[in-house]
C-alpha cells in the first residue's frame, strides 16, 4: 500500500461522508448552523488531504514485512475471533482459545501458550469478576462459575 | 496565598488512604508499562482508563491513577534504554545513547540511580511550575468565549500536526478521522442521527474507550509482532548501585536546565517528551564542549533527557487542566476519561471542582516521591519483568483490554468495533500516520463543533465573529505559524545539508 492508495481511500471516505451527510437537516431549527455543516466541512478537508497525498505521495512505501504476513493475519483473525466468542464461550475459555494463536505468533510453543492462556483466563476472571466486581461473561462455563 | 490554601486542600485529598494506595499502584504499573518496549504512557493510560471506570473509582481517584501511570511510564522507559539499549517508550530514546554505554562499562547501577534522581528533579520542578502558572492561565482563560475556544482548538491541532515531524498532511488527516468519528451518533442540538447506518449500538456515538483501546492497544499488539525484542541482551546490574556526590555535582546544573526546558516544551500543545529530551540532549552536548564524551557513556547524557521527559509529561497537564484542550495524546485520553464522568476540564474546573484539580496536582508530588523510592532500590524487581516472555505478556494485554471495553456496555458489538478499529489503526500506523492527532480529534470533536455552532449562533451565521477578538486573532496567527514555520525550517535544514554535501 502506498500513499496514493491511502489518499484514494480518504477521497472516497470524504465523498461517502458528504453523500451520507448531505440531507441531514433539523426538523425544527433553532440555530443558523445545523447538524450538516460540520460533517461536510470535515468531509471536504479529508478529501482535500487525500487529494494532496495522491498528488504528492511520500517516498516510503508500505513497510509491511512479507515474512510477517502469516503471523499478522493469524493475529488479526484471533483478535476478531476473541471479540466474537467473548460472550458465547465466556471470558475464561475465550481467553484460553485466544492465547494459543497469539502466544504462538509471539514465539511460544503451543503447550506454553495454551497453559498461559488457561491460567490467565482463570486468574483474570477471578480477579476482575470476583475480587474487583467487574462483571464478565462465563458463557459455556456458567454451570461451574455461575453468572451467564 | 490563595494557591497555597488550595494546594493544602489538594494534599488533604491526595493523602487519603485510598488515593495514596491508588497512586502507589499507578506508579508501580506505570514503571512496568513504560519499561516494556512497545508500550508507552498512552497505551498504559488507555488500558487502565476503562478499568478505573469499571471499578467505579471516583473521578479524582481515577485521575490520580492515570497521572501516576503517566509519570511512572516516564520513569520506566529509562530502564530498558539503559539495560537493553531498546527505549521503553518514545521519551527515553535519547537516554539509550549514553545510558547503554554506561551499563556496558559496568556502571548500570549508577546510570539507573542518577537517571531516577534526575527524573525526580524534572517532575518536581515541573509540578511546581504547574502550581505557579496553571491558576494564572485558568483565570485568563475564563474570558474565552466560544469563538476563542474554536480558535484555541484549531491552534492545538496546528501544533500537533506542525510539530509531529515529517508527515504533516498525514497528521492532519488523522485529526480529520478523529473528528469525523466523534460526529457519529445523535446530534444533541437537532435530534438527527448521524452516520449510524440505523445501528442501535451507534446511536449514542462510538464509545471513547473503544476507540482508545482499538487504536492504542490492539494495533500496538499487531505492531509488536514485527518488532520482537528478546531479553537476551539484558545487562546484569552489578557493582555500585548509587551515584556519588561528584557525579551529582557534575550533572546538577544540566538537570535543572533540562527540567525547565522540558516543562516549557511540555506546556506547548503537540510538543511532548520526545522533543523535549532530544532538545535538551543536544543542548547539554553543545554546552559540555570538547570535555564531554557524549554517545560514549557521558553521565550528563543520561540525566538531561530524563529530567526533560519527566518535566514535559508533568507540563502537559497545564493546557489540559487550564484550557480543557489537551496538548498530547496521553492527556487527551485523560480528558476522555473525565468525560466518562461528565466532567469537562477547562478553566471553570479550578473554581467548580478544586478538589479534583488540586488533588491531582498534590498527588503528582506524592507519586513523584513514591516513584523515586521504588525506582532506586527496587530496580531488580523491574528487570525481572523485562524477562517475562512476550507469549504470556501479549495475550494478557489483549485480555485486559477486552475486559475494559466490555465493562462499559457489555456488548459484543463494542468488542468487534474495537477489533475493527485496531486493524484500521494498525494499517494507518504502518502508513506513517500518527495516532495522537486522531485521539485528540476524537476527544475535541464534540466540543469543537458545539463551540463553532454557538459562536455562529451569536451572530446568526456571520463568520466574522471567529476573528473578532484579539485573543482569537492571536491564536489564528499562532496556528498559521505552527503550520508554516516547521516545514520551512526543515526545508532550510535540507538545503544546508545539500549545500554542505555539494
Amino acid at each position: 500500500m502506498s500513499d496514493r492508495i491511502l489518499g484514494a481511500a480518504c477521497l472516497l471516505a470524504g465523498a461517502g461522508m458528504a453523500w451520507a451527510a448531505h440531507d441531514y437537516a433539523a426538523p425544527i431549527s433553532y440555530e443558523p448552523v445545523g447538524p450538516r455543516a460540520f460533517p461536510l466541512l470535515l468531509a471536504a478537508l479529508m478529501a482535500l488531504a487525500g487529494g494532496w497525498l495522491i498528488a504528492r505521495p511520500g517516498p516510503q512505501g508500505f513497510g509491511l514485512g512479507r515474512e510477517h504476513y502469516r503471523s499478522i493475519g493469524l493475529a488479526m483473525a484471533a483478535v476478531f475471533a476473541y471479540a466474537a466468542l467473548f460472550e458465547t464461550l465466556g471470558f475464561p475459555l475465550a481467553t484460553a482459545v485466544m492465547a494459543l494463536p497469539i502466544g504462538m505468533a509471539f514465539g511460544g510453543s503451543w503447550k506454553q501458550s495454551l497453559a498461559a492462556g488457561v491460567a490467565m483466563g482463570l486468574a483474570l476472571y477471578l480477579m476482575f469478576d470476583k475480587l474487583l466486581d467487574v462483571v464478565l461473561p462465563t458463557g459455556l462455563l456458567s454451570f461451574v462459575l455461575g453468572g451467564r | 496565598m490563595e494557591t497555597l490554601h488550595f494546594l493544602l486542600g489538594g494534599f488533604a485529598v491526595a493523602l487519603s488512604p485510598a488515593n495514596l494506595m491508588v497512586a502507589a499502584t499507578g506508579a508501580f504499573i506505570g514503571t512496568i508499562v513504560g519499561m516494556l518496549p512497545g508500550l508507552g504512557p498512552i497505551n498504559g493510560v488507555a488500558i487502565l482508563m476503562p478499568l478505573a471506570f469499571a471499578l467505579k473509582l471516583p473521578p479524582e481517584t481515577a485521575l490520580i491513577l492515570l497521572a501516576a501511570v503517566y509519570m511512572g511510564c516516564e520513569y520506566g522507559g529509562r530502564i530498558s534504554s539503559i539495560l537493553l539499549n531498546v527505549p521503553g517508550d518514545a521519551g527515553a530514546i535519547m537516554t539509550a545513547l549514553d545510558g547503554h554505554p554506561m551499563a556496558k562499562k559496568g556502571l548500570a547501577g549508577v546510570a539507573l540511580s542518577i537517571s531516577a534522581w534526575s527524573s525526580f528533579v524534572g517532575s518536581l520542578i515541573a509540578t511546581i511550575g504547574i502550581v505557579l502558572f496553571a491558576p494564572l492561565l485558568a483565570r485568563w482563560a475564563l474570558a474565552f468565549g466560544p469563538a476563542e475556544y474554536f480558535a484555541l482548538m484549531c491552534f492545538a491541532f496546528a501544533c500537533i500536526t506542525g510539530l509531529m515531524g515529517d508527515a504533516p498532511v498525514k497528521a492532519a488527516l488523522a485529526a480529520m478521522i478523529g473528528l469525523s468519528l466523534s460526529t457519529v451518533g445523535l446530534d444533541s442540538n437537532s435530534g438527527v442521527y448521524r452516520f449510524t447506518g440505523g445501528n442501535v449500538h451507534l446511536s449514542d456515538g462510538i464509545q471513547f474507550i473503544v476507540v482508545v483501546i482499538g487504536v492504542f492497544s490492539v494495533s500496538e499488539i499487531l505492531l509488536m509482532l514485527e518488532q520482537h525484542h528478546s531479553s537476551s541482551g539484558l545487562i546484569q546490574v552489578s557493582g555500585r548501585k548509587l551515584f556519588n556526590l561528584k557525579e551529582l555535582a557534575l550533572t546538577w546544573p544540566g538537570t535543572l536546565r533540562s527540567a525547565v526546558v522540558g516543562f516549557v516544551v511540555g506546556v506547548l500543545p503537540g510538543a511532548g517528551a520526545t522533543i523535549a529530551s532530544a532538545m535538551t540532549y543536544s543542548m547539554e552536548k553543545r554546552m559540555a564542549g570538547p570535555d564531554g564524551h557524549f554517545g560514549d557513556g557521558d553521565i550528563r547524557g543520561v540525566t538531561a533527557p530524563e529530567a526533560a521527559n519527566n518535566a514535559s509529561a508533568a507540563g502537559s497537564f497545564v493546557p489540559m487542566l487550564t484550557l480543557g484542550v489537551p496538548g498530547s495524546g496521553t492527556t487527551a485520553v485523560m480528558v476522555g476519561a473525565l468525560s466518562l464522568y461528565n466532567i469537562t476540564p477547562g478553566p471553570a474546573l479550578f473554581t467548580q471542582n478544586p478538589a479534583l484539580v488540586w488533588g491531582l496536582i498534590a498527588s503528582l508530588f506524592i507519586a513523584n516521591v513514591m516513584l523515586l523510592v521504588i525506582n532506586i532500590p527496587m530496580v531488580g524487581v523491574f528487570t525481572k519483568v523485562l524477562r517475562l516472555p512476550n507469549w504470556t505478556l501479549v495475550p494478557g494485554i489483549l485480555a485486559v483490554s477486552a475486559v475494559g471495553v466490555y465493562s462499559v456496555h457489555a456488548t459484543t458489538f463494542d468488542l468487534m468495533l474495537m477489533s475493527g478499529l485496531g486493524v484500521a489503526g494498525y494499517l494507518l500506523r504502518k502508513q506513517g500516520m500518527p495516532m495522537a492527532p486522531l485521539i485528540l480529534g476524537f476527544v475535541l470533536g464534540d466540543l469543537m463543533e458545539q463551540n463553532l455552532r454557538r459562536a455562529l449562533s451569536i451572530t446568526n451565521g456571520e463568520l466574522g465573529i471567529l476573528v473578532e477578538s484579539p485573543i482569537s486573532i492571536g491564536l489564528w496567527i499562532g496556528a498559521a505559524a505552527m503550520v508554516i514555520v516547521p516545514p520551512l525550517m526543515r526545508l532550510r535544514a535540507h538545503r544546508k545539508v545539500a549545500a554542505a554535501a555539494a
